[in-house]
Parts: C-alpha cells; structure tokens; sequence
C-alpha cells in the first residue's frame, strides 16, 4: 500500500503532525498515475489506445499541485493554520472552471478555453488545502453515462476490468479514486452521474440536496438538476469532502441559506430506530417498447436484488428498522420526464457557445454570421450535444411545449410527491431512508451501449428521480458480482438529511469491515513496480 | 372621403438607474466608457457562471409600478428567451414572460388642448439588457458592457389615437421616470426606448388591423415624425385599395424615412421556460410597503394640486412641475414666504430659471435657497430693496452664498427712501440743471422722467423711485 492509497482523512491527520509532508503524497500520486493512467484523453484520441490503462485525466497540472503543495507543508513547518484537507490531492472533473487551466466539458467546442475564475466547490477544497491534481474526462458536457461520448479519447475505463466502462459522467472522477489517482475527486450529477460510476468503480459517491453545493462555475447541463458532489473511496473522506463544499454562496442564488451540520463528527453514532425502506419499484427496470410505445417492466437481476436485501440485513443488525414494500409509483416515469427536462435545459446553455466569444470556432471560410454559427456548432459539438439541442428544442418548441416540457414538469411534481410521502414524519412510512440499487446493472462493456442513447440513459433509471425531487442520494460498495465487478447500494434521504445518510453508509461499513470482499483491491493495482 | 383614426400601442423599455448592473455587481452607467470595460463572467455568460438579482432593480420596478398605477405581484418568475445573436453571450435573455413582477396599471395624461387622454398598461417585466453590435467596414465589433444593464419592459394596451398622443405619453412617461427616481430617462443615451405597434381604421370602428412595428426611434421628435409617417403610409395603402402587412420599420432620422427591416411571418419561437438558475420573486408586503413609503407625491397629481391649493394658472404649475427638484423648491420657497403663492410662482418662472438653465443645474443645487428667495420677496414687498436690485440680489446670491439680507446691508442696497436724504440731493440737482429746470417750468414736463433717472443714478439706483418722483415734482413746481 503506498501513501496515495491512505484514505484522505488519515492524509490529512499524518501531514498536519509532519509524519509525512503533503508533497511526499502529492510524489507518491503522481507516480501512481504515471504507472496507471496512460496517455491522456485527447482531442481525436484513439480510442482503443493502452487498453489496460485508466485514462482518467484530461489535463494532469502536476507543477501547480506542486507548488500547493509545497505552499502546505511550509505553512505547516511554520506552524500555521491548515484547512482540513492540507494536503490531500484531489481530481476535478473537466467541467468545473478552475481559473488558468484548460476546462474543456470534454468538448471540441471548449478544447482551448482557459477559464478565468474558479468554481465554488474547487476553491473551497482548495482553500481548505486540498492539492488539485488536474481536470479529469467526463462525457461530453455531462451527456452521458459512459464516458464514452467524451471529445478526448481514449476516455476512462474502469480500474476493475479495462475492458468495462467505468460509468459516467463522472468516469473519470471515479475512476481515478478507484486507482488511488488522488483520493478524492469532485463530480457533479445531473441524473446519476456521480453515483453510477462510483457504483461501476466500487467507490462512494454523493449527490447532495439540490441547493447544499454551490453550482458556480460547474458548466451547467440541466441547471435545475446539476449537483456537484464529492467522490471518495469511504463514506469519511466522503463526508470530509462534501462538508468543505457545502454552504450558501453569494454566487449561486439557489444555494440554500440553512447551516450545514457537521458531516464527520457523529458519522459512527449509532442508527438504532432509523427506518430504512425497500421499494418494489426499485428492483424493477420500465422500457419503452420501441413498437408499441407501451412501458414494459422487468426485474433487476437476481444477484443484484440479493446484494441489496444483504445491505438491509446488516443495516437491520446495526440497530435499523427495515420497512417493505414502499411504494414509489412514480419512478418509471423519472427517464421519459428526465428526458424532456435535460434537454430543454441542456440545448439552453448550450446556445452560448456559438464561436463568438470563446472556445472553439471553424477555421473554414464562411460567408455570414449565420454559417459561422452552423460550422462552429457543428464541428464543435459531438453527437451527444446535438441530439440534446435537437431534442431540447423540439420539446420546448412553442407549440409542443405544453405537450412535451410542461407535462414533463407536473411529472417531476409527482415524482417528488412520491419522497414527500416516504418521508414525511407523520406518514406512513416515516423513513429516514430508501435502500434501493444503485444501477440496474453493474458496468458494462465498452462499446455494448454507447451509441444507443434511449438506453444508454436507463443506466440512471434508479438514480435520477432524486434528481427531478432534488433530495439527497448516496451511492457505496456493497459486494460484487459474479465477474468481480462492484455492486452500488444508494441510500436516498429527504432534504438536506446528507448527515444521516453518510452515518448510515458508515454504520454499513463498520458492520462490513472484516468481510471477504472488502479485501479486494482493483486488478489493476497489482503488481505495481515498486 | 374616409376619416381614419390610428390605433397605437407602444413597448417602452427603460433603463433603470441602479449603480450596478441586474445579475452581477459590474457598474451599469457605462456611458462614456471604453467598449468592454464594464464586464465581468457573470454579464459576459462565461461557462459556469449564475445570476444573482439585484435588490436594487427590483425596487425601482416596483417603484415605477405603483407609479403606473399597476398591480406589484406577490411572486413572479424569471424567463429564458432563447435567441443566438453575438451581442447575447448566453444566447438566452433572461427575462419574465408570462409571470412578470407588475400587471395591469394606467397613466391618465393631459394634452396640451386641455383634454386627457387614458392609456393601459398591460404588463411591466424586468430583464437585463442585451451587448451592442457595430458593423465596421465587414467586421462586427461587440461591446458587452450594456450587457445586464436592468431594463423595465412596459407594454401598452392599443389605446393612442395619434403620433401627438404618443409623443405627449412619452414626455409623460419621461418625466416620471425622471420625478420618482428609477431612471434618467434619456432617449439620447437609450435610457428610454420605445417600439411603436400601428395601424389605422376607419375612425369610429373598433376593429383592429394588422399593425406594423417601429423600431430604434430614439427621441420624441423622432417618434411623433415616424408615427406620421407611418400612418400617412397605411392610409395611402389603404385608400389605393392594399392590405397592410405586418413589417417591422426602422426609422432612419436622417432622411425621415421608414425601412423595412424584415417580415413579422419570420418571428422567432423563443422557447420560454423559467430560468433555472433563479429562484421565484417573492414580494411580501413588508417589503413592498417599505420600498412604496419612498414613492413622492407623482408629478401630474402635484400639477393639479398646485392649482387647486394655490390657485395657480395652469401654464404655471405645468412649468413648476416639470421636474420635482423645482417643485420642490416652490413649495419651500412658499412655506418660507407665507403670501401669495403667484408671487413667487412669477419669481421662479421669469428669474430662476433662467438662472438654473444657464448654470445647467437642477433647483436643489442654488445657493439661491428657497429661504433666500423667500426673504429676497419680502425685502421687495416691505419695500426695502425695489425690483431691480432684488433681481440684482439673484445674482449674488447665487455666485457668494451668503444670505441676502448680509448682502444688502454690506452693500447698502437697502431703497433710499429717506426723505429727508433725498430732499438734499434733489435740491442740488435742481440747482445744478437750471436748463432742464427752466425747459420743465416751460412745459416739458416729461423731463421729469430725467430729473428721477438723474436721482436714481446717484443713489445707484436705490431711491424710491415713488417718492422722488413726489419730491421732484413738488420743487420744480414750486
């Protein structure tokens, strides 16, 4: 085990008593990603290029961490006050702006923007002396859940199998997390994508309360379901990080102005009483059929379903109250209505990059404004944003709007009542949380889906209606599956409950500490040269 | 001969004048800055930014619309109005559509014929303002720093009747906007837009017709000469018997002509929907009470006052009203002089303002107080300056400060009208000029004119003028 596999909070706890100095880890990292990553996603990269690597970085800023971290162990020899993550390194997703780095969206359009400022959740984590180790791949502009789509290849596989995907959008994020490339890394969810792939890698994954984590300078894809969000290899560090980031900012009006409770502190208080619910609309996936139009429904895979009902009983032998059949009868809806409400959203924010101001814009000669927009775009753009800013404005045209977008709201009022009532103290259920999969499968094989956008997108099937309600959801290991590929159990709280839904996710991995497959370390990391 | 009658409803959008600009804390006055200088991410729409509303812009929309009579909503909603053009960064405006901050509202206006006319407001919304586009010579030069200046879009019902109509509203319009505070209101500097919907019918029907648009008309003689233009046209069109099409007009001040700037067949869909990144605008009564308590006594409702409690002529508390600084300065200057309220009316009217339009200043910025002025009336009416050294007065006051009352005992300005004084030098006088005295005896009696002129050039003008006259005659008629 070397210094870039400690988990961040013992990091952080040895450089603050000098055992070992930040840049000592910032050395051990970068030599870990120089065994593990590869070449870096580029633009027109070769996509089958190092197969038996991770790929995980778009823009590795190993001189700028440096500095950090240097610039930490001097205020520490200097006995000065250090943030909680001083440091310990950590990825950021390319869609974040960090100022002077390159922040691409893991887009053509974006392939030469440096941004001028900084994200709120980066900045935090660096002033709390996190050391940024570089931007990593995503899906272009989010869209997505492979990572697959992302403008730089070759583009992340997963550090379990190299042949799988390593889930998306925040692949990357997770991947490197996975691989000890940093110990943490910060992503963002819009329908699931921090909790897939840190379900597809075996790592933890938060999507907190729309409104807990500041949404300025993330580049926004469906701005009324973006979540930033902290990607971890435990549920502490996961805490540690989401609790840096939280709080209101000036910057973000939809941030909420309500303190943030301590995440880290009572993470291993007990959970006796705490109801757990189990809903059958968790375990059953809804299709369209492609020629009837008609939803059809089938069963998550067995195995699956088991890995799941397992958490409950160690969830149970911790003190929880288990409660069944909960019923959540709108979440066969959350994809058609995701569908309509991302894109009307996404194919919005997209209209700013027209070549005019930044980013990328055609070389070739063009005759108006209006074929410098058309080339731009189009060179620009992947098919992932097209078929988004396609799909976007159909649904929002006006005379489908009322058909399609507005329809696609009340359906997501409905999905939210459904939490209201699971939650709600004097109801029914009176649940502290819903236990449910967090994937409908466990990562698949690269080039399997991806080209199949309606089914790319039922890989967020069971995670984005806490999107559409804008609660809290977290994703964590729970085993494995017969081709050693990592089970994800999520647990969804109502509003700002982040505190009890770590605590719970703790509480299972104390309970979990001695299993067999917590001794399991991705393949990849084998035999490493010393 | 048809008559026919023109049928005009108008979109006004005015720049309000907050310090900073509505969604990010850049200056928004960038009148006479640099392309490009008042810009930050934020107004700019680089990836990643969110807008914050500024409090300010707020008030003053709900300022403006409790003075508009319209109906401040306890929520609204903030839009996006998709469109791609390289002066809008976003490539969306955000806007209010179909939730705005105010509805409803009227402003009831007089024309100079003495009649009012009425017009209805049908919604008041806020957005932010869109960057300038310059065409030089095959290049497009793009200047952001209008970009998220707070704007207030005002749509009227189709309630004026002619190019006059409107270029009363406008005036109107223009110095409320000025009176309450929200805007300068300066068609010039574009603080004050205004697109014109027309169309005409025959005068008595009800019907509406199709209408065409003016756009970029940015003065008032400008849009009472387009209007006319316009309405000339239809009529012409009409009578030989074609339809009206919807166009949308560019008026070209220059050669007074309308262009054609495109078919309205060609409307964009602007695929509204709320604008994600901003919460609901709630507006409880508190706070609507609180920013409403600011709003002064409006500049038509104290035209009318003037004229009921003081017994004003119209054409005088129109004059007074036409900026409340000056009206202001009326009332205090009245309050300070305790008579009759013409007097000073005529005071202000044919002496200061002459004075504050030749300094260039507003009426709160003399050094001629409303106190000064007071006491400068009642030194005339106790006849202790005469006219022309009050006027005198103005003057110094205005270019020292001091109080007039100093002024006049420093100088001496105080009327001789020492009898015994002027006694003594009319003696001299006669004694001196025994030519005009014996010309006077002779008949020519309008010599006495000279002999007063004579008494007032040696007293530099402070006689009484009355009783030299009255001790003149009674020596050379001795």
């Amino acid at each position: 085990m070397d210094l870039c596999d400690y988990a961040a909070y013992q990091l952080a706890w040895m450089i603050k008593r000098k055992q070992v100095s930040a840049s000592e880890v910032l050395e051990s990292t970068l030599k870990r990603i120089a065994i593990v990553d590869g070449i870096p996603g580029q633009l027109d990269g070769d996509i089958s290029a190092e197969p038996d690597k991770i790929h995980a970085f778009i823009s590795l800023t190993a001189e700028r961490a440096r500095l950090q971290a240097q610039r930490i162990d001097q205020a520490i020899r200097a006995g000065e006050e250090v943030g909680v993550l001083a440091g310990v390194p950590f990825t950021v997703k390319d869609i974040f702006c960090v100022e002077g780095t390159l922040t691409t969206a893991a887009s053509r359009i974006l392939s030469n923007f440096i941004a001028p400022y900084t994200a709120t959740p980066v900045a935090r984590a660096e002033e709390a002396g996190g050391i940024m180790l570089g931007k990593v791949n995503l899906d272009e502009f989010t869209f997505g859940s492979s990572n697959e789509s992302s403008a730089y290849q070759p583009s992340p596989r997963n550090p379990w199998n190299t042949s799988r995907v390593p889930g998306g959008s925040s692949g990357g994020s997770a991947a490197a997390v996975a691989s000890g490339e940093g110990c943490l890394s910060i992503g963002t969810d819009t329908a699931g994508s921090i909790r897939q792939p840190a379900a597809f890698c075996g790592v933890v994954g938060v999507k907190p309360t729309y409104g807990r984590v500041s949404r300025y300078g993330l580049i926004a894809f469906g701005s009324s379901l973006d979540c930033p969000g902290p990607v971890a290899r435990n549920v502490s560090d996961a805490a540690l990080l989401l609790q840096v980031m939280s709080g209101v900012d000036p910057h973000d009006s939809t941030t909420a102005n309500l303190p943030v409770p301590d995440y880290v502190t009572d993470l291993e208080k007990p959970i006796r009483g705490w109801r757990v619910g189990l809903s059958p609309d968790y375990f059953r996936l809804t299709y369209v059929n492609s020629e009837s139009g008609e939803l059809e429904q089938q069963p998550i895979p067995e195995e699956y379903r088991q890995a799941i009902y397992r958490v409950a009983g160690r969830l149970a032998e911790m003190g929880a109250d288990i409660v069944e059949d909960v019923p959540m009868p709108h979440t066969k809806y959350s994809i058609p209505a995701y569908f309509v409400i991302s894109r009307v959203e996404a194919a919005s924010n997209l209209h700013r990059y027209d070549g005019v101001k930044y980013g990328y814009r055609t070389q070739q000669p063009v005759k108006d404004l209006r074929e410098m927009y058309r080339k731009t775009r189009g060179e620009g753009f992947g098919l992932q944003p097209k078929l988004r800013i396609l799909m976007g404005m159909y649904v929002s045209a006006a005379q489908y709007s009322e058909q399609y977008y507005l329809r696609a709201l009340r359906v997501r009022t409905l999905i939210r009542r459904d939490f209201e009532t699971i939650f709600d103290p004097n109801g029914k259920y009176r649940l502290h949380a819903l236990l449910t999969p967090t994937t409908p499968t466990t990562a698949f094989p690269i080039a399997q889906v991806y080209g199949d956008s309606v089914l790319m997108q039922f890989a967020d099937q069971l995670t984005v209606a806490a999107n559409h309600a804008g609660v809290p959801a977290i994703s964590f290991p729970c085993g494995f599956d017969p081709d050693g590929l990592p089970y994800g159990a999520q647990l969804i709280g109502p509003d700002f409950s982040e505190d009890r839904l770590l605590r719970l996710a703790r509480n299972y991995e104390i309970v979990t500490e001695s299993d067999q497959w917590r001794k399991r370390f991705p393949p990849i990391l084998n035999n490493l040269p010393n | 001969m048809t008559e026919y009658e023109a049928v005009i409803g108008l979109e006004t959008h005015i720049q309000l004048n907050t310090l900073t600009k509505i969604f990010c804390s850049c200056k928004a006055d960038s009148w006479n800055d640099p392309p490009n200088t008042n810009i930050c991410p934020v107004c700019t729409g680089l990836p990643g930014v969110l807008p914050v509303l500024n409090k300010a812009a707020v008030e003053k929309a709900m300022l403006l619309a409790a003075a508009m009579n319209a109906e401040i909503q306890s929520i609204s909603y903030f839009d996006r109005k998709n469109y791609f053009y390289p002066d809008l960064p976003k490539g969306y405006q955000i806007s209010q559509y179909n939730m705005p901050i105010a509805r409803g509202g009227y402003l009831v206006f007089p024309m100079p014929d003495g009649t009012e006319r009425k017009v209805t407001i049908q919604k008041l919304h806020l957005e932010e303002d869109a960057g300038k586009t310059k065409n030089d010579f095959g290049r497009r030069l793009i200047d952001f720093n209008r970009c998220g200046v707070p704007l207030v879009e005002m749509v009227t019902g189709p309630d004026l009747r002619s190019a006059d109509e409107v270029a009363q509203y406008i005036i109107r319009l223009r110095q409320l906007l000025r009176w309450i505070g929200v805007s300068e209101a300066d068609m010039e500097k574009g603080h004050l837009r205004c697109d014109a919907n027309v169309s005409i019918r025959p005068k008595g029907s009800s019907v509406l017709n199709p209408k065409t648009e003016i756009k970029n008309v940015n003065s008032i003689v400008a849009i009472r000469d387009s209007i006319q233009t316009e309405i000339q046209r239809q009529i012409r069109e009409v009578e030989a018997g074609n339809q009206i099409e919807s166009w949308t007009l560019e008026w070209d001040e220059e050669s007074s002509i309308l262009r054609k700037m495109r078919s309205k067949e060609t409307e964009a869909d602007y695929r509204y929907f709320r604008e994600p990144d901003l919460l609901s605008l709630q507006i409880d009564e508190k706070w609507k009470t609180e920013v409403l308590s600011t709003l002064p006594e409006l500049p038509l409702q104290r035209r009318a006052r003037f004229v009921n409690q003081y017994g004003l002529p119209l054409y005088d508390a129109d004059i007074l009203t036409s900026e409340r600084s000056l009206s202001d300065y009326y009332e205090a200057a009245l309050r300070a002089y305790q008579g009759e309220p013409k007097r000073v009316s005529n005071w202000i009217i044919n002496d200061l303002l002459r004075m504050i339009n030749e300094l260039g200043i507003s009426a709160a910025e003399l050094k001629v107080t409303p106190l000064y002025l007071a006491q400068i009336i009642r030194m005339v009416d106790d006849n202790t300056i005469n006219n022309s050294t009050a006027k005198a007065l103005l003057d110094k006051v205005q270019s020292s400060g001091k109080e007039p009352a100093v002024i006049v005992s420093e100088e001496g300005l105080a009327k001789v009208s020492d009898a015994d004084a002027l006694d003594g030098l009319i003696r001299q006088l006669i004694a001196n000029n025994p030519e005009q005295v014996a010309n006077y005896r002779k008949g020519k009696i309008g010599l006495l004119g000279w002999f007063v002129g004579q008494v007032m050039k040696e007293t530099q003008g402070k006689a009484d003028a009355q009783l030299a006259r009255s001790i003149l005659e009674k020596h050379l008629n001795a």
